[in-house]
C-alpha cells in the first residue's frame, strides 16, 4: 500500500525519469549533436553521402572510453535508418567476440542472411562465407543498398593476418559495392596496427571523440537533470525542482565538486556515472548539494586501504582472544592473497603449502603507511608492517614467506 | 538468302492491309486490350506471342523457292516431317491428339481475321466497330461450336500445308472458313502450354548441343547474326516486338514523328518535349524557336499542365488520325521490346530467337515512380522464345551513359538502368561493367528451369496438362522443394535474386550531382579509370611477357614476379593488360587462354589455392589434396581432362607471400608446374617485398626469381597526373591543391590510393562546408573549389596521430600523470618506470604545487586509462606497485601538448 502511495509521488516519478535518461545514450548525446562541427554531423554526413552517392568509405572512430563513440554512432545509424528505410543494413561485429577471421566472416554471413531473409548455413567454409559476402556486397550495391559494417573494438581485428579487414577493404575498392566500414577503438594508434596492404586500402578517415569543454559540461548537467515542463509530473514540483537545480549548479561549491570529480576522468561516460541522483532523498524530493557530495566521496574510495581494515571481521569470526593466533594469521594471509594485495612471486610450487611459498607485496610502502595510520590493532596490519620492514631491506624481500612473517610478527 | 525470301511473301499481303487498319492506333490502351477479340484477357505474354505458329506459313513459303530442287525436296520433306512431327512433339508434352490440331486452327483463325479486315468492303471504322461488337458477346457461345467444327473436318488441317501454294490463295480460303477469332484465342492459350514443352525440349537440346555438335540433322542451328526481312539482327540487339499477331498489320509505322501542332511529319527541325515526348516543329511553337535550346525543354502544353491548367493538345484535322510511332506504342504498352539473347533456325527452317523482355515502368509492381524518365525501360530476368516474324524493327536501349551521349539516334532510343526481377518485384542496377561472361554462364546453367518455373508461377490460368509439366519442373526449382542456404556455395549462392529494392530510391535519380560530388565519385578507389597513366612501361613489359608466353608454340611455362609497395598499381596493371589481351583474343589475333586470379590473403589456408585453381579451371570443387593431385596430373603429366585444357593457362597470384608455408611446398608446387614441358602454365606472382625469392628456399627462388618487375613508388608528377586524369573535365580542384596532395604523398609513401583518398577527403570536407552553409541559409553562391586548406585538413587528418589532441584534452590527473612520466624520464634517463616510482613523483609534484594527491588507487586507474588509449604502454593494473609503464609517444609530444595547458600552468616547469 505504501508503495502504491509512493508511486504517486512526483519525486518518485522524477527519479525514474532521471534514471531512464541516464541509461539512455540517445538522450544524453542528442544536445551535443546539433552543431556542424560535432562528430555527430560529420559522421552523419560521411555515412549519408555513401548512401546517396553510392560510394564506399571507411572511418575510424577514436577516443578514450566513455567519450561516446558508439553512442553517437548509434544515434547516427538510427537517424539514417529512419531517413532511408530499407536501403541500409547494419552488420555489427565486436572485436572481443569476433576477432578470429573465420568466426567474423561467419557472423557477417549470418547477419546478412538475417537481414535479407536468406537461409544461413552454419557449416559454410571460410571461402564460402567470404565469397558470399562479396557477392552480397555486389548485389546490394546494385540494388542501391548500403551495408554498414560496425567493427567495435577495432584493434582486435587488427591482429594476425587481418584477412577480414583485407577482404572487406579490398571488396570496397574493386566491386561496385556500396558499403561503409566503421571501426571503433579507444586505441589511438590503431591505424599503425594495420598491415601495410590493409593500411593502403583503408581510407584513413578518423573522427576523434574528445571530452566536452567545461561550459559544455555544465550545460549538459542541466540538460540531463532538469525536468521537462510538459510531463505528467506536477508543474509546481517541476518548477521548484528545476529552480533548486539551477541554484545548485550555479553554486561555487558545486563547481568545485564537479571539477574534482572530473579531474580524474573527463569524459561524458564518467559524468553520467556520477550517481548523485541515486542519493536523492525521496522524502525531500529534490536534489541537494549533499547528494553530490556523497556521490563524490563514494567515488573516491581507496579500496586498498579499506581492504586492510577488513581484518577485524576475520578476527571476530574466529573468536579467539589472541590477536596474533596462527590460524587467524593464516586466514588473514589468505585473505590478503585473495584481495591481491600480495601475490606469489611465481607460479611454481603449487603443491607446496601456502605457508612456504614466497610472496611479494603489491602495494607500496607509502600506501601501507597510510593504511596503518588508520588502524593499529589488526594483525594483518602488523603482518604488512612486518612485510614493510622487510621491504626496506630489499635483499630479504624476495624471500618473504608466511613463516618468515610469523617470526617477525611475534 | 533463303531466310529473306519467305518473309517477303508473307509481308506482301500484310502491306495491303496496313492502310485500313491505321486507325487502331488512336485507341486508348485499356480499350484495345478488351476490344480485340484476339486478346480478351490481359496480355498473357508468352502464350500470345507464341501463337504465331511457325510451320504453317513458313514451310509453304519456301515452296516458291522451288528452282533449287534439293532445297525444295528438303522443304517438302520438312513439311511432311513437320506434319508428322507435330503430334509426336505434343504427345511428349502430354497433350493429346485434339490439341495437335489446334495450332493449325489458330492459323486459320488468324488468317480468317486478317482476311476479314482486308477484304471486307466496309470502311475501316465500320469493320472496327463490327469487331468490337463481336468481341465479348458472341465469343463464348461461338467458341465451342467452332472447335467442334474444326474437329470435324480434319482435312482442313491440311489445307494450309498442301493445298495452298501461294499466300493469297490461302487467305482467300481462310476467309471463307468460318472460324471466329474467339477460337483462335482459345488455341493460343493451349499454345502457351505447349511452349513449356518446347522450352524443356530446347533446354535439353542446347545442353546436349555442345557434345553432339556433329549430328547436324534436325538440329537447331544457332547464329550470331541473322538477316531477316531486310534487317540485320544480332545477338544483343534490342527490337520491338508485336504484342498481338495482328499488331504489325495494325498500322503503318510512321518513320517520322508528326508534329503535335500541325500534324505533318518532316519539313524542318523538330524538337521533343522532355515531359510528354511530343514532337514539335520549331516554327509551330508559340513563340517559334530559332534553334534547339540547350538542356531540357518542356513544351507549352506540359508547362501549362504543370501549372494546373487544363489544356488539351490540338486536335488533329478531321479525317486524319495521328499516327503513333512505335515508341509511343511501346510506352503505352501496345508493343514489347526485347533484347535478343540467341538466334537459331528451327528444324523446320523457321527462325527463332530467345529474347529478354524489357518492361515499361507501368508494368512493374511499383508502377511508374515519380523519378522515372519518360523513355525508361527495365530489363527483366524473364526470357522467352519467339519467332522472328514478330519482330518489327530495331530499337535502341542504352545505358544511362550512352543515353546521355546519344544525340540523334532517332526516336527509338530508350534508357535502361535497372533490371527488374519479375519474381521478387525488385530492382537492381545493371552492373556498369557488364561482366557478360559471368552473367551468361550463370544464365546458361539456370535459365531453362528458371524460366519454366516462372511460367508456372505466372500463368496460373493454365489448364491441367501444364500442371504435369510443373510437377516435372518442380524438382529443378530451387526455391520450394529443398531450400538451400545462401552462404554455402554449391555451385552458386541461392536466394541472391531476392536482394533488390522494391522501389528505386528517389535520392538516386532525382539528385543532380554537383561538381564536387562528381569529383568525389571519380576519385573513388572503386571507379576504374579508363586508362592507367604512368605505368605504360611496366604494362608493356607485362604484355610482352604474357604474349610471348602464350604465342610461343612450345608454350613453355614461365613465371614473372612483380613487386612493389602497396598502392603502386601492380594488380591493376596486370588486370588491365589481361583485359587488353582478352580483346585481342576476341579479335582473333591471339589464341585463347584461360585466366585464373587468386588472392593469397583471401584464402583461408595456403593449401586452398589448389582448390581455387582447380575450380577455376574446371568448375568442380574438390578437396585441396584431390585438387593437388589432379592439377599435378594436368600440369606435370600432361594429362588433359577436357578439350579446352589445351589452352595455355595464366595464373595470377596476388599477395604471393601469404602462400609461404613452413616447408614452402605450396609455392614450390605452383612454381614447379611451369617448368614441366606440357604444362602451358604461366604464373604471375605479386607481392610487396622485393627480396621474397631470396628469402625462400633456393629451389623456389631459382624457379621464381628469374624474371622480375619492379613497381616503384609514384613520384609527385605521376601522382598528380593520376589525380588530374581522373578529374579531367571537372572544375573542382585548385591546381595547387592537387599538387600539394601529390607532393605530400610522394614524400611519404608514393601510394596512389593514399593520394586519391586525400583528394577525396578534401573534396568531402569542401562539400561538407558547402552543404552546411546551405542548410544555415547563408550561402554565398560561388564556384566551390577544393582549396589548399581543405587538402591540408585532409592531410592532417590522415597523417597526424590524434594523440596530441587527446593529451591536450584529457583530464587533470592524466595530465599530471603524463608530466610525471616525462619528468621521471628526464630524471632517470630510463624509458621504463614502475608505478611505485611514478606515484611518488606524482605526490611530490602535487604537494609542491598545491594540488591534492588523489590516492594510489585513483592514480592507478588513471594510468590504466592512459594505457587503454595507448598514450602510455603499461602492464595490467593488477600488478599494482610493480606495474611497468612507458610512454608510447616521444616525450616531446607530451611536452608540446601540455606546455600551455590553461588549468595547470605549472606543468610547464616539469616539461
Amino acid at each position: 500500500m505504501g508503495r502504491e502511495k509512493e508511486k504517486e509521488k512526483p519525486s518518485e516519478k522524477a527519479l525514474n525519469l532521471l534514471r531512464s535518461r541516464l541509461a539512455d545514450p540517445n538522450f544524453i548525446f542528442k544536445p551535443l549533436s546539433d552543431s556542424p562541427d560535432s562528430n555527430y554531423s560529420k559522421l552523419k554526413f560521411i555515412i549519408s553521402t555513401s548512401v546517396t552517392e553510392a560510394c564506399n568509405n571507411s572511418i575510424l572512430l577514436l577516443g578514450p572510453r566513455g567519450s561516446g563513440k558508439v553512442a553517437v554512432l548509434e544515434l547516427v545509424l538510427s537517424d539514417l535508418l529512419q531517413q532511408y528505410p530499407d536501403v541500409i543494413s547494419v552488420i555489427r561485429l565486436n572485436g572481443l567476440l569476433h576477432s578470429d577471421d573465420n568466426c567474423a566472416l561467419k557472423e557477417i554471413a549470418r547477419q546478412l542472411c538475417m537481414e535479407h531473409q536468406l537461409l544461413f548455413s552454419k557449416v559454410a567454409s571460410f571461402d564460402d562465407n567470404s565469397q558470399f559476402m562479396i557477392a552480397m556486397l555486389r548485389e546490394c550495391g546494385l540494388a542501391h543498398k548500403t551495408i554498414i559494417f560496425v567493427l567495435d573494438e577495432f584493434d582486435f581485428f587488427a591482429q594476425g593476418k587481418q584477412r577480414l579487414l583485407y577482404s572487406l577493404l579490398d571488396a570496397m575498392q574493386s566491386v561496385n559495392s556500396q558499403s561503409v566500414v566503421i571501426g571503433v577503438s579507444c586505441r589511438l594508434d590503431v591505424d599503425q596496427l594495420l598491415e601495410k596492404r590493409v593500411r593502403s586500402r583503408f581510407s584513413h578517415r578518423k573522427l576523434l571523440f574528445l571530452s566536452p569543454s567545461k561550459e559544455d559540461t555544465e550545460r549538459f548537467m542541466e540538460h540531463i537533470l532538469s525536468l521537462p515542463v510538459d510531463s505528467s509530473i506536477p508543474q509546481n514540483y517541476t518548477a521548484e525542482f528545476n529552480g533548486r537545480l539551477k541554484k545548485i549548479i550555479s553554486d561555487e561549491r558545486f563547481k568545485e565538486l564537479i571539477t574534482t570529480y572530473l579531474s580524474f576522468n573527463f569524459t561524458i561516460g564518467h559524468l553520467v556515472r556520477f550517481q548523485a541522483v541515486s542519493y536523492m532523498d525521496l522524502d525531500v524530493g529534490f536534489l541537494s548539494l549533499e547528494n553530490f557530495k556523497t556521490a563524490l566521496s563514494s567515488n573516491q574510495r581507496q579500496s586498498k586501504l579499506e581492504c586492510i581494515r577488513e581484518y577485524k571481521s576475520i578476527h571476530d569470526s574466529s573468536q579467539t582472544s589472541d590477536n596474533y593466533a596462527a590460524n587467524v594469521c593464516l586466514r588473514a594471509f589468505e585473505h590478503l592473497l585473495q584481495r591481491q594485495l600480495i601475490s606469489f612471486i611465481d607460479n611454481k610450487g603449487h603443491n607446496q603449502s601456502v605457508e612456504f611459498r614466497p610472496v611479494k607485496l603489491l602495494i607500496s610502502s607509502a600506501e601501507l603507511h597510510q593504511g596503518l595510520k588508520s588502524s593499529h590493532q589488526c594483525p594483518p596490519v602488523t603482518m604488512l608492517r612486518a612485510a614493510r620492514t622487510h621491504l626496506e631491506n630489499p635483499s630479504a624481500f624476495w624471500l618473504l614467506t608466511p613463516q618468515h612473517l610469523y617470526s617477525v610478527m611475534h | 538468302m533463303p531466310m529473306e525470301t519467305p518473309r517477303k511473301a508473307v509481308q506482301s499481303p500484310k502491306k495491303r492491309k496496313q492502310s485500313p487498319n491505321n486507325d487502331k492506333s488512336k485507341q486508348p490502351v485499356s480499350l484495345s486490350i478488351h476490344l480485340f477479340p484476339q486478346t480478351p484477357q490481359p496480355p498473357l505474354r508468352r502464350s500470345s506471342r507464341r501463337s504465331l505458329h511457325p510451320f504453317a506459313s513458313k514451310t509453304i513459303d519456301q515452296i516458291p523457292d522451288l528452282n533449287r530442287p534439293t532445297e525444295a525436296a528438303e522443304a517438302i520433306e520438312k513439311c511432311n516431317v513437320k506434319s508428322v512431327n507435330t503430334p509426336k512433339k505434343h504427345s511428349k508434352g502430354t497433350l493429346n491428339e485434339e490439341d495437335s490440331e489446334i495450332p493449325e486452327l489458330s492459323k486459320l483463325g488468324k488468317r480468317n481475321e486478317e482476311a476479314e479486315t482486308t477484304f471486307s468492303p466496309v470502311s475501316p471504322e465500320a469493320s472496327e466497330s463490327k469487331k468490337r461488337k463481336r468481341g465479348s458477346s458472341k465469343e463464348e457461345s461461338v467458341k465451342r461450336l467452332r472447335i467442334l467444327k474444326c474437329k470435324l473436318n480434319t482435312e482442313d488441317e491440311e489445307i494450309p500445308e498442301l493445298g495452298t501454294l501461294d499466300e493469297g490463295n490461302d487467305e482467300v480460303a481462310a476467309t471463307f472458313s468460318p472460324v471466329l477469332p474467339a477460337a483462335a484465342e482459345m488455341k493460343k492459350r493451349k499454345k502457351g502450354q505447349e511452349k513449356g514443352v518446347a522450352t524443356r525440349a530446347m533446354s535439353t537440346m542446347s545442353s546436349k548441343k555442345s557434345m553432339e555438335g556433329e549430328k547436324k540433322k534436325k538440329k537447331r542451328v544457332y547464329y550470331k547474326k541473322v538477316v531477316y526481312d531486310g534487317g540485320e539482327f544480332e545477338v544483343g540487339d534490342d527490337v520491338y516486338l508485336k504484342k498481338r499477331e495482328d499488331a504489325s498489320s495494325d498500322d503503318e509505322v510512321p518513320e517520322m514523328e508528326e508534329c503535335r501542332v500541325c500534324f505533318k511529319a518532316g519539313r524542318g527541325v523538330m524538337i521533343e518535349c522532355d515531359d510528354c515526348l511530343g514532337g514539335f516543329h520549331l516554327k509551330c511553337l508559340k513563340p517559334p524557336l530559332k534553334e534547339v535550346p540547350e538542356g531540357d525543354w518542356v513544351c507549352g502544353f506540359c508547362q501549362a499542365r504543370k501549372l494546373g491548367k487544363n489544356i488539351e493538345f490540338p486536335k488533329p484535322p478531321v479525317g486524319k488520325k495521328r499516327a503513333r510511332t512505335l515508341r509511343e506504342k511501346l510506352l503505352a504498352g501496345d508493343l514489347w521490346a526485347v533484347r535478343i539473347e540467341s538466334l537459331w533456325k528451327e528444324v523446320d527452317g523457321s527462325y527463332w530467337f530467345r529474347g529478354r523482355w524489357y518492361k515499361i515502368p507501368e508494368e512493374t509492381a511499383s508502377g511508374r515512380q515519380p523519378h522515372n524518365l519518360r523513355r525508361e525501360l527495365y530489363r527483366t530476368n524473364d526470357f522467352a522464345d519467339t519467332e522472328m516474324e514478330s519482330i518489327i524493327r530495331h530499337c535502341n536501349v542504352m545505358s544511362p551513359k550512352e543515353y546521355a551521349k546519344a544525340t540523334d539516334e532517332g526516336d527509338d532510343v530508350f534508357l535502361c538502368e535497372y533490371e527488374y526481377d519479375i519474381q521478387w518485384h525488385s530492382f537492381k542496377r545493371l552492373a556498369e561493367i557488364d561482366d557478360d561472361d559471368e552473367a551468361d554462364g550463370e544464365c546458361a546453367s539456370s535459365d531453362e528451369d528458371w524460366n519454366a518455373c516462372k511460367e508456372a508461377d505466372s500463368d496460373t490460368d493454365e489448364d491441367m496438362e501444364y500442371e504435369e509439366e510443373n510437377a516435372r519442373n518442380a524438382q529443378a526449382r530451387p526455391s520450394t522443394t529443398n531450400q538451400l542456404a545462401a552462404n554455402s556455395r554449391k555451385g552458386r549462392f541461392f536466394g541472391l535474386q531476392k536482394v533488390g529494392t522494391k522501389k528505386i530510391p528517389e535520392h538516386v535519380r532525382c539528385h543532380k550531382q554537383t561538381d564536387l560530388e562528381r569529383a568525389k565519385a571519380t576519385l573513388l578507389l572503386a571507379t576504374l579509370p579508363k586508362f592507367l597513366p604512368c605505368r605504360n612501361k611496366e604494362m608493356e613489359e607485362i604484355a610482352t611477357f604474357i604474349k610471348g608466353a602464350i604465342c610461343d608454340d612450345q608454350c613453355l611455362g614461365r613465371c614473372l614476379y612483380i613487386h612493389g609497395v602497396p598502392g603502386t598499381g601492380k594488380t591493376m596493371s596486370v588486370l588491365a593488360v589481361m583485359k587488353n589481351i582478352k580483346s585481342e583474343v576476341d579479335a582473333g589475333s591471339i589464341r585463347p587462354y584461360c585466366f585464373v586470379e587468386v588472392n593469397g590473403l583471401k584464402l583461408a589456408a595456403p593449401e586452398n589455392i589448389y582448390t581455387v585453381i582447380y575450380e577455376a579451371l574446371t568448375g568442380h570443387r574438390v578437396s585441396w589434396k584431390n585438387a593437388l593431385q589432379l592439377l599435378n596430373e594436368r600440369f606435370s603429366d600432361g594429362k588433359k581432362m577436357a578439350k579446352e585444357d589445351d589452352r595455355p593457362c595464366i595464373l595470377l597470384i596476388d599477395e604471393l607471400d601469404l602462400l609461404v608455408t613452413r616447408n614452402q611446398s605450396v609455392l614450390y608446387n605452383i612454381l614447379d608446374w611451369p617448368t614441366k614441358p606440357n604444362s602451358k602454365l604461366i604464373v604471375i606472382g605479386i607481392a610487396n617485398t622485393m627480396d621474397l625469392p631470396e628469402k625462400l628456399l633456393p629451389r623456389i627462388s631459382s624457379r621464381m626469381g628469374i624474371q622480375r618487375l619492379c613497381f616503384g613508388p609514384y613520384n609527385y608528377q605521376q601522382l598528380q597526373e593520376i589525380i588530374s586524369s581522373r578529374l579531367k573535365g571537372l572544375d573542382a580542384f585548385e591546381k595547387q591543391a592537387v599538387e600539394f596532395a601529390s607532393r605530400k604523398v610522394a614524400a611519404i609513401s608514393g601510394d596512389a590510393r593514399r593520394a586519391l583518398e586525400i583528394c577525396r577527403r578534401a573534396a568531402e570536407i569542401a562539400d561538407y562546408h558547402v552543404k552546411s552553409q546551405i542548410s544555415t541559409a547563408t550561402s554565398s553562391k560561388g564556384k566551390e573549389l577544393v582549396t589548399m586548406a581543405d587538402v591540408d585538413a585532409a592531410i592532417q587528418e590522415m597523417f597526424q596521430a590524434p594523440h596530441v589532441q587527446v593529451m591536450k584534452n584529457c583530464s587533470k590527473l592524466s595530465k599530471i600523470f603524463l608530466t610525471a612520466m616525462v619528468y621521471e624520464l628526464y630524471k632517470t634517463g630510463m624509458g621504463e618506470t614502475t608505478f611505485e616510482k611514478l606515484a611518488t613523483t606524482v605526490s611530490c609534484i602535487c604537494t609542491s604545487n598545491g594540488e591534492a594527491f588523489p590516492g594510489w588507487d585513483t592514480l592507478l586507474k588513471v594510468g590504466c586509462q592512459l594505457g587503454e588509449c595507448r598514450i602510455i604502454v603499461c602492464e595490467a593494473g593488477d600488478r599494482h606497485r610493480l606495474q611497468k609503464l612507458q610512454l608510447n609517444f616521444p616525450s616531446d609530444d607530451v611536452a608540446f601538448a601540455l606546455k600551455d595547458s590553461k588549468d595547470l600552468p605549472w606543468l610547464a616547469k616539469y616539461l
